[in-house]
């Protein structure tokens, strides 16, 4: 097998980079950008919803959480478009680093019902909706989601 | 915010809903919202099919940001094709009338939909067109902002 063959079969894919101030309602926009895509690419509606409700928390933890609503700090989305699957990556500046266990963890309905703050579903969420979900460090130090949603034909 | 497209056809309408998103957020009046986004699309296929000569490996980077009171909207291509103003262009009527070609007429069009636009002169190599819409005023005024070596259309 030579050098051409193995690039012959290499996934074409298109990329589309968002950045956004650390602001909240930003993420609408991620929503909008990253749903006009999936459409485009011959998502069902169902998974627009899905892939709207993830990119949505993902968005907003890089923004409350990872750069703690500092304006002037930007989240950067990466939208990945392959023939099979659509990858998004969300990459915060890291002010405040996430703890690997809240990555992992669900949280216990009657446990949240007894807080104050209702929040804190963002991750199992995102890990319910999306087909693959990693949490790594992004390549300028701060937190980054991997999301993969496959096409179905 | 900024938003990075890989230079082929289709992915303005990308650009185009990721920018409405980001309109409707500023508060930009709905039917504003309408002739932004076929003034963007305009913007974006003439830096793609022109500016970039359809060139797939290239990229449009699109920015958009508040000035004064006006959503500020820059479409920058890499240049391959630096645009040359024509000294008279056609008319519609002259158009329609078969003295030339039904296309090229983008960026009559454009000024048409828009508050202001025109090409502005940047550091980096490549065309980059400004777009300016009032944020809160359905009638055309005008954006008070200086733009620099701004050139209208």
């Amino acid at each position: 097998m030579d050098k051409h063959d193995d690039t012959s079969r290499e996934p074409v894919e298109k990329i589309i980079e968002l950045r956004l101030p650390s602001k909240l309602g930003y993420e609408r926009v991620a929503m909008d950008t990253a749903s006009s895509l999936a459409r485009r690419m011959g998502f069902h509606d169902d998974r627009v919803e899905s892939l709207k409700t993830a990119v949505s928390e993902a968005v907003t933890n890089a923004i409350e959480h990872g750069n703690q609503q500092d304006s002037a700090m930007k989240v950067v989305v990466l939208l990945t478009a392959r023939d099979d699957e659509l990858i998004i990556s969300v990459a915060d500046q890291g002010r405040k680093i996430l703890d690997q266990d809240d990555t992992t963890s669900s949280p216990h309905i009657a446990d949240v019902l007894e807080k104050f703050d209702k929040g804190g579903w963002g991750i199992w969420l995102i890990r319910e909706l999306m087909d693959e979900v990693e949490f790594t460090t992004a390549p300028s130090g701060g937190n980054q989601v991997r999301m993969v949603i496959h096409l179905e034909q | 915010m900024e938003l990075i497209l890989p230079n082929e056809l289709g992915y303005e309408l990308i650009a185009r809903d990721a920018v409405a998103a980001f309109a409707w957020r500023l508060g930009v009046p709905i039917d504003r919202i309408d002739d932004l986004k076929t003034a963007l699309c305009e913007a974006c296929i003439n830096a793609i099919e022109h500016g970039n000569s359809l060139k797939p490996d290239l990229h449009v980077e699109i920015l958009c940001r508040v000035e004064d009171e006006c959503l500020v909207i820059e479409v920058c291509d890499e240049g391959v094709r630096p645009f040359a103003p024509k000294a008279e262009p056609l008319s519609i009527v002259e158009k329609l009338a078969g003295m030339g070609s039904l296309r090229g007429m983008g960026l009559m069009l454009i000024s048409q939909l828009c508050d202001e636009s025109g090409f502005v002169s940047r550091d980096d190599v490549g065309n980059c067109f400004r777009l300016a819409f009032q944020r809160h005023r359905a009638a055309s005024l005008g954006c008070s902002s200086n733009p620099g070596s701004h050139v209208s259309v």
